[in-house]
């Protein structure tokens, strides 16, 4: 099943074009990388893709419904409830984690199941404490953002993402704000995940852990998917000149 | 002086008569020169009581009890010395001799057995001032109304002072309200607007404030307290009163006493034979009083005056929590007006907010508590005082809070909004759960100053005559010639301020779990 489908995006900011006719497809259990220099519009694209931005042209779907539609050239968004359900096949881990800072662990985890989809409380403590358990911070529910390392700020995003039971997950470069240490083990979770055939669309610079992971990578450049394909052929045997261009660059 | 060694000693001459001259005219010494010309009559008199004796532009000491005493010295052959003494020491100056008499717009009411008086010349009597179309007719009529009287005056102190007459007194307490303001224009605004219903002031006053404000106010016939001016000689001192005064009556059998009068605008108010005292002209507004001299200072005098801080100290809590319990709310939507996504909105939050702050408080109250009859012609109440004072301490302070709240809100991260969106929060979730807890830690410390500025603002109230902690220690101080009350309310409102601070730093301490 095609968990989310984007057809001809176009989005620009104060007119210049960021991103340019963009069509990308990811399938159930499959695991996404975009790479690309900065400025590419791989955020971009992700902030497209959850909403966060709005689209000036094209179509997505998720789970095969559309949401977006293309009118006369221009996106259009549906009514909110429409919205919400679009929006709970996904989530988001973001490059600098976004804890609310005033919750503790276990209520950054757990109040959204409970507020947003209304789940009975006991049994989304429960199985909060269970994801904390599986990203190493069972220990710490009751600590405070401002109390954890980084590195353990991240897991609790990631725990936070899962709680909601998505259909995917959306990474947005989860571990450039960490220390090279601490990114290890953010990574070895999320193979964990790609094991467990979660669907996962990451933008990251970390072309190791991308090619290990990957089924699919894009490299993009210029508000242009360049190149795609399986990560020995992307990563290894570039194609397009800009891909190798960008690559040489990472191995110095 | 020996004129044959004048050729010897000229420049000693010029010198003495120089410096004699400076020391007479600075009044450092007082020397008889013209003493073969006659006697000289010593008037004591204070020099800031228009237009009785005072210093004119020039310097010199004019006045209406000056030109009389002048005119009765022409007569008499006398030499008029006018020397300008300090009020609080006039008994002193009297029985010491160094003046001859107090002439002065002296009060004779309440003295009589201090001085040897003349026969009162003038007569400064305490009106009632009502709305043309007002019921009230007689004093009786007063009772269960709101009366207003200017601070520290002569009505005050014929209604409440040591002096007031037992009916006065009684009449008084039937009020339902004895209000006092500082100025009459504030009195007659309260008047015409209905927030009370009668004025009380001197005759002189009433018929300045009548005549200047058109047909819409008349006089009652029935006066509050007749109060008469005459000349106080000191006690016993029958022989000289009785010269001055054959003559004020010889001046007044050949005119000249109404002329002065006339030349000083008195000449309805004085009341020298006849007795009759009708109409004063256009006598001076500020009408210091002479006869709350400050006298009455004693210990139970203090118990009353906390008792009565404490009731101020009331007044300025209801006015502080109420506007604090409308003002953050009321702020915290302006806030969303302001932040809203409709231009139209934002434009009018932004002026309403540039206006609150740019304009003055006081005026603001002002216009809160006047604007619906002064603009929509709306009668007032008495009531509506409390809240207009309320409306505008609360209209005011939300735009500031409105701000501080914006402020606050545009300092939590763009992420927190972002990841509430992506967990699905609506957005009133987003902004209950998420924006607005933050929000409050952010702006503890600007609205802590806001706070603490407000209790210190709540004294402002005192422009509507609304008579919390301030007001009233002004009034006792004015009538106690005393500093203390205001001391007290000092440290009240430091003492508050300090619970105050005290409050907000635990609420930030109990907030600081996170950063």
């Amino acid at each position: 099943m095609k968990l989310l489908e984007i057809n001809n995006l176009s989005k620009s900011f104060d007119g210049k074009k960021v991103l340019e006719d963009i069509s990308l497809t990811v399938e159930k259990g499959e695991v996404v990388s975009i790479l690309g220099p900065s400025g590419s519009g791989k955020s971009t694209l992700l902030r497209c893709a959850t909403f966060l931005e709005k689209m000036d042209d094209g179509e997505l779907s998720y789970c095969e419904k559309s949401v977006v539609k293309s009118v006369n050239g221009k996106a259009v968004y549906p009514n909110k409830n429409t919205m919400k359900e679009a929006k709970s096949h996904f989530s988001l881990v973001f490059q600098n984690f976004n804890l609310f800072p005033h919750y503790s662990v276990m209520k950054n985890v757990s109040d959204a199941p409970i507020k947003v989809s209304k789940r009975q409380k006991e049994e989304v403590l429960e199985e909060s404490r269970r994801i904390l358990k599986k990203v190493g911070l069972e220990e710490k529910e009751n600590s405070y953002p401002c109390e954890l390392s980084g590195g353990q700020q991240q897991r609790v995003a990631i725990a936070r993402a899962l709680v909601m039971n998505p259909d995917m997950l959306f990474f947005d470069e989860p571990t450039s704000a960490l220390d090279p240490e601490i990114t290890a083990g953010i990574l070895r979770i999320m193979k964990e995940l790609a094991k467990e055939k979660m669907t996962m669309v990451i933008v990251t610079h970390e072309i190791d852990f991308a090619r290990a992971v990957s089924d699919r990578v894009i490299f993009m450049d210029g508000g242009y998917i360049v190149e795609q394909g399986k990560p020995e052929d992307v990563i290894d045997n570039p194609k397009n000149e800009r891909t190798r261009n960008f690559l040489k660059k990472l191995s110095v | 002086m020996q004129k044959k060694r004048i050729s010897k000693l000229p420049l000693m001459f010029m010198c003495m008569t120089l410096i004699c001259t400076i020391l007479c005219s600075t009044g450092i010494i007082s020397v008889p020169v013209f003493e073969a010309a006659g006697q000289t009559f010593t008037v004591g008199f204070d020099a800031e009581f228009p237009p009785y004796g005072y210093k004119d532009d020039n310097g010199e000491y004019v006045g209406f009890d000056l030109d009389l005493a002048a005119e009765v010295c022409k007569m008499r052959g006398w030499t008029l010395k006018k020397q300008p003494i300090d009020w609080d020491s006039k008994d002193m100056e009297l029985s010491s001799g160094a003046i001859d008499c107090i002439w002065n717009g002296f009060t004779i009411d309440g003295r009589e057995e201090q001085y040897t008086w003349s026969v009162p010349y003038v007569d400064n009597s305490q009106v009632v001032v009502v709305k043309s179309d007002s019921s009230i007719n007689r004093l009786e009529d007063l009772k269960g109304q709101i009366v207003i009287v200017q601070k520290d005056s002569s009505a005050l102190a014929a209604f409440t002072g040591e002096d007031a007459s037992k009916e006065n007194l009684a009449l008084a307490k039937e009020f339902k309200q004895l209000q006092q303001v500082g100025d009459y224009n504030t009195a007659f605004m309260n008047l015409e607007s209905g927030m009370a219903q009668a004025v009380c002031m001197d005759i002189g006053v009433a018929n300045y404030q009548i005549k200047q404000r058109g047909s819409s106010f008349r006089m009652l016939e029935e006066r509050i307290s007749s109060e008469k001016y005459g000349i106080g000689f000191k006690l016993g001192n029958t022989e000289l009163r009785d010269k001055v005064q054959e003559s004020l009556f010889r001046m007044k059998e050949n005119g000249s006493f109404d002329e002065i009068a006339k030349k000083w605008g008195l000449e309805t108010s004085v009341c020298l034979d006849t007795g009759a005292g009708s109409v004063v002209k256009d006598e001076p507004v500020s009408s210091s009083d002479k006869t709350a001299d400050g006298e009455n200072k004693n210990g139970s005098d203090y118990l009353s005056m906390f008792l009565q801080l404490l009731d101020g100290m009331k007044a300025t809590l209801i006015i502080f929590v109420l506007t604090l319990v409308f003002s953050l709310p009321l702020g915290l939507l302006l806030t969303f007006i302001r932040m809203s996504k409709f231009r139209i909105l934002q434009v009018i939050a932004k002026v309403y907010i540039s206006i609150m702050r740019g304009t003055p408080l006081m005026l603001q109250l002002l216009v809160v508590c006047f604007g619906p009859y002064y603009i929509f012609g709306i009668p007032l109440d008495d009531s509506y005082r409390f809240y207009a004072v309320v409306i505008g301490f609360s209209i005011n302070y939300a735009a500031y809070f409105a701000e501080i709240f914006r402020a606050g809100i545009q300092a939590v991260p763009d992420g927190q909004r972002e990841a509430a969106s992506i967990l699905g929060y609506s957005n009133s979730q987003t902004f209950g759960r998420i924006i607005f807890p933050q929000m409050v830690k952010n702006v503890l410390p600007p609205v802590t100053n806001e706070i603490i500025t407000l209790v210190k603002d709540t004294s402002l109230a005192f422009v509507l005559t609304y008579t919390e902690i301030f007001t009233i220690a002004k009034q006792i101080a004015a009538a106690q010639a005393n500093i203390i009350p205001l001391f007290a309310a000092g440290i009240f409102y430091y003492v508050f301020n300090a619970l105050v601070a005290f409050i907000m730093s635990s609420i930030e301490k109990k907030l600081s779990y996170y950063k």
